[in-house]
């Protein structure tokens, strides 16, 4: 991803804006499960942004950003009393047509099953998979933003990924085998 | 509230609790590594347990295949769901807030402040760049969404703004980054402009030039590690803006005009002509002729680009150290990255320079081996022109000529990045011209396959043979960019694919075509290197082409053509990928021996003390050289590889550290040999391109006391590179040197340069002269 770093506090502000909108507003959704209160609590992740020392955010810039939105977002849901908001499969946030090539429907059908399945996961096993998969984090990242500790971050992601492929398994092989002994557990 | 309430499952925890305690956790700990998350070293005992596990265990094997897939499954199931973006209010409320920030100059960091070199002029630089910056942003009012746009594009621009500001920001971006290409000819039209000395922009351009340097320099004290001290930096250049696109480019040499990428290539003809022998003040001149300067709006650009941190070769003293010992390097990347720095009218950050990749940029003409050796091997001495009294030793390699016709079949996989980042003109548009040039002189021996990688990866041309021409073209034409990197699971895929395709005796060869920014998924650097190194052990060599700029990351691509038995070249242009791709296609394509190694042992009764001109990142331990496990350089056919060693000879005062007599040994005596005129003698170790064991080559060298003006041109063209790769990293061995004098010597020497790339040498170092006047 094209990530221009400038000298000028105001370039690098835009730029950070421009890297990380996206994907803030889309992990924010998923903790208020309202597309426009996640824009909002982006929003203030940015204005609080512009009164950080820059110097002070070197090197753990993506943590800062997520931790802070994470923690207006479930401000948010709080005040709002969504404590338990179902979250929508999808989320009208942008009207963004990317067609990635060489996407065959069955593999858009793959795509779908697995995202339906991390749907059914605990929500902070879907959180921390978010992070890593989705916004690239680091698992010591992921620890500072959540508070989870650095091993059980390995761990949820560990158990999510494979009850996803145990379920995948199943489900492709039609309950010909039982989860326990699907094709995760070779060892 | 169940957020905040996580259930907190250490993973001892879990060991208790479940019967399956042990299992659970080993495979977390094999995810952990499958994610590179214990590549640091405080995991290295842990890494190399999973090693030693995967290397014994079927099962582990196994499952680490399942995690890595259904890591990428993953990570390309949630590339589909869309990202979010922000309304216009929530950016306009952004943007006021970021408008009211301070004064840029006092909300630098200070201790980055003080290392300005002239305080007052940086302040200056500052200001105008404020000035420039603001002219921008402030008049243009409701369009901040497209000026967001232009900055870092994000694609998912604006759904909420109407159509014609959506327009407006595309618009805006494609000019953007067109300014944001390497070799923008405005760049000139200011160079020519400022002859005068007037030109408000100079000085402060200058400045900032300077404190980019500045900028750049690491602080004191970080320790220097061969190969695995990559600590990325910023560094600030500026690059200026056009309005007008056409402007910009110039005369259109391809004609069409209507395809924003032959544009490119239409800029790039002006440096063919370049290279042809028109002067270069000619066609800059041209363009200012076009360049509509009341709509030219500057504009300081910075970037992130990685570079390695080079710490030079000391002075070594003979007796002490008489050996010398590295691995050859026909990488010529960081020529043509300095070459795009100079371009835009900026010196390159030092670490940038690898002095050796600048002088192999060329070709010499050294005599070809005259058995069936792989390569000959040179060795010569003459006066050194940067420091009087001493010697400069030039060893040179000249690999065996292959005709491009009768090449071995070649089994060629493309591995592309198509992500998100690739999507600029000098990228992918870039590369897929650059492959078209290599595509149209296969034949039906040669099998190409072609690998994308993204969110997910996926193989977009299996092998096909090299006649079905419009196949072939049509994959490479339906290539787009989106999406995010994940360089390992595409790396896999294309290694097994060359695997699946191998052609015995023949070129087997991954190309692997990006910007090296691998962001996402199952890749750390660490992790992607290692998987290089495992895959290269398969006989299946790698090149890397690097593309575009402003986040290029050449550190990575170095190290991961280092580690996969390959060769490097950074494509800035069309001339260049026609240089790597078609005119040293042999060179690029045909590996002709493999783990190439130099061991030189010097003559303390002629040589007090010696230093290696650049291959910083190269130098290997003595006991290396004999030690067939350890890898080095590969020679392409054709290949030149030119190495200078700076010697001081004996009786003259040493420039070397001086170290205390020891206390519990004698030094040793000299040998009989050494009563000889022999000034040193030359080891070579090289492997067959498939064989395992290395044979050994051995010469000794004399000094027939030539002066630098005796040397031949090569020696001496070769000699004012090396000088200028000195100038620009701001050697402490740089002597008396100015670029200057680099001018006179390399002029001196051009000789035929039938493809005009000496000439374009010596523009560069006209270049540097304006630039940097300082060094």
């Amino acid at each position: 991803m094209t990530e221009n770093s400038p000298e000028t506090p105001r370039d690098w502000l835009r730029s950070v804006v421009a890297r990380y909108e996206g994907s803030l507003v889309r992990y924010a959704a998923r903790i208020t499960g309202d597309a426009e209160r996640a824009r909002d609590v982006v929003q203030d992740t940015f204005l609080r942004l512009c009164e950080q020392d820059r110097a002070e955010l070197d090197g753990r810039l993506a943590q800062w950003l997520y931790t802070v939105c994470r923690r207006r977002a479930l401000d948010v849901r709080r005040k709002e009393h969504r404590m338990q908001a179902t979250i929508p499969e999808r989320l009208d946030l942008a009207s963004d047509s990317r067609n990635g090539q060489a996407d065959v429907a069955e593999q858009q059908e793959l795509h779908q099953a697995v995202l339906a399945l991390l749907a059914g996961l605990p929500e902070n096993q879907q959180e921390v998979v978010r992070l890593k998969f989705q916004s690239g984090l680091s698992y010591r990242e992921i620890s500072g933003v959540t508070g989870l500790s650095v091993s059980n971050v390995g761990y949820l992601l560990h158990v999510a990924l494979k009850t996803v492929r145990q379920q995948l398994h199943v489900n492709s092989t039609s309950g010909a085998s039982t989860p326990g002994a699907s094709a995760g557990d070779h060892s | 509230m169940n957020r905040d309430q996580h259930t907190q499952m250490p993973a001892d925890g879990a060991e208790h609790s479940s019967p399956n305690g042990r299992q659970e956790i080993d495979e977390a700990r094999l995810t952990a590594y499958v994610l590179g998350e214990l590549s640091g070293e405080e995991h290295a005992a842990e890494r190399e347990g999973i090693e030693r596990e995967l290397a014994e265990s079927e099962a582990a094997r196994a499952t680490e295949a399942e995690i890595r897939r259904s890591v990428e499954l993953m990570t390309a199931a949630l590339a589909t769901e869309p990202a979010g973006a922000l309304s216009a209010a929530n950016r306009e409320r952004i943007e006021e807030k970021i408008a009211a920030n301070e004064v840029p100059a006092a909300t630098l960091p200070l201790s980055r402040m003080r290392r300005f070199r002239r305080p007052l002029a940086a302040a200056m630089a500052a200001c105008l760049a404020l000035a420039i910056v603001s002219s921008l942003y402030l008049p243009r009012g409701n369009r901040t969404v497209s000026t967001l746009e232009g900055i870092a594009h994000f694609s998912e621009a604006a759904t909420d703004e109407s159509d014609n500001v959506v327009g407006e920001a595309s618009q805006f971006k494609s000019d953007f980054h067109n300014a944001m290409k390497a070799h923008t000819p405005p760049q000139k039209a200011f160079a020519t402009g400022k002859k005068s000395k007037s030109s408000g922009l100079d000085l402060p351009l200058r400045t900032m030039h300077g404190s980019a340097a500045e900028l750049a320099e690491f602080p004191p004290g970080i320790p220097a590690e061969k190969n695995s001290h990559r600590v990325p930096y910023t560094i600030n250049k500026p690059v200026y803006e056009t309005k007008s696109r056409a402007a910009a480019y110039g005369p259109s040499v391809n004609g069409s005009v209507d395809d924003p990428y032959e544009l490119d290539l239409a800029a790039n003809g002006g440096r063919v002509g370049n290279r042809l022998g028109g002067r270069q003040g000619e066609l800059s001149e041209g363009r200012d002729g076009l360049l509509d300067r009341s709509k030219a709006r500057g504009y300081i650009a910075f970037n992130t680009e990685g570079y390695s941190r080079i710490v030079e070769n000391p002075f070594l003293e003979v007796r002490q150290n008489p050996l010398s010992t590295f691995s050859i390097d026909v990488d010529t990347a960081s020529y043509a990255n300095v070459r795009r720095f100079l371009n835009q009218h900026a010196l390159p950050p030092k670490d940038a320079v690898r002095i050796e990749e600048l002088v192999n940029y060329f070709k010499y003409d050294y005599a070809p081996p005259a058995d069936d050796a792989p390569f000959a091997v040179h060795a010569e001495i003459a006066g050194c022109p940067w420091a009087p009294k001493h010697r400069l030793l030039r060893v040179a390699l000249k690999g065996r000529e292959i005709d491009f016709n009768n090449r071995p079949a070649s089994n060629l996989v493309f591995l592309i990045d198509v992500s998100g980042s690739m999507d600029q003109p000098n990228k992918l548009p870039l590369l897929k011209a650059a492959l078209r040039l290599l595509i149209d002189r296969l034949s039906e021996n040669d099998r190409i396959a072609m690998v994308v990688y993204a969110g997910s990866s996926g193989l977009v041309l299996p092998s096909t043979t090299g006649d079905r021409q419009a196949v072939i073209a049509g994959a490479l034409e339906q290539l787009q960019a989106g999406g995010s990197t994940n360089g390992a699971s595409g790396i896999q895929l294309a290694y097994e694919t060359a695997r699946q395709n191998f052609i015995r005796g023949g070129v087997n060869r991954v190309i692997l075509c990006t910007d090296g920014d691998f962001n996402v998924g199952a890749t750390d650097q660490g992790a992607l290197t290692r998987l290089i190194e495992t895959e290269a052990k398969s006989d299946v060599f790698l090149s890397v082409l690097g593309f575009g700029d402003g986040n290029y990351k050449d550190a990575a691509m170095e190290s991961l053509a280092d580690r996969g038995n390959g060769n490097y070249a950074y494509i800035d242009n069309l001339n260049e990928a026609h240089k790597v791709l078609v005119e040293q296609a042999g060179g690029t394509l045909v590996t002709i021996a493999k783990d190439v190694k130099l061991q030189l042992e010097f003559n303390p009764r002629r040589v007090a003390a010696y230093r290696l001109v650049g291959y910083e990142n190269r130098m290997l331990r003595n006991e290396d050289f004999n030690d067939d496990a350890k890898d080095a350089g590969e020679i392409g056919a054709g290949h030149t590889v030119t190495a200078f060693y700076e010697l001081v000879p004996a009786g003259d005062d040493s420039p070397a550290a001086p170290v205390d007599p020891l206390k519990y040994q004698q030094t040793v005596e000299p040998s009989e040999a050494a009563a000889s005129d022999e000034v040193l003698i030359l080891k070579l170790r090289y492997k067959e391109p498939d064989g395992a064991e290395s044979k050994l080559i051995e010469s000794v060298v004399k000094d027939a006391g030539r002066s630098f003006a005796q040397a031949d041109a090569d020696f001496q063209f070769a000699a004012s590179v090396a000088g200028f790769g000195l100038l620009l990293r701001d050697s402490e061995f740089k002597g008396d040197l100015t670029f200057a004098a680099v001018l006179e010597l390399a002029s001196a020497s051009r000789g035929a340069d039938e493809e005009g790339y000496r000439a374009e040498f010596i523009g560069l170092v006209k270049q540097a002269l304006a630039v940097g006047g300082v060094r």
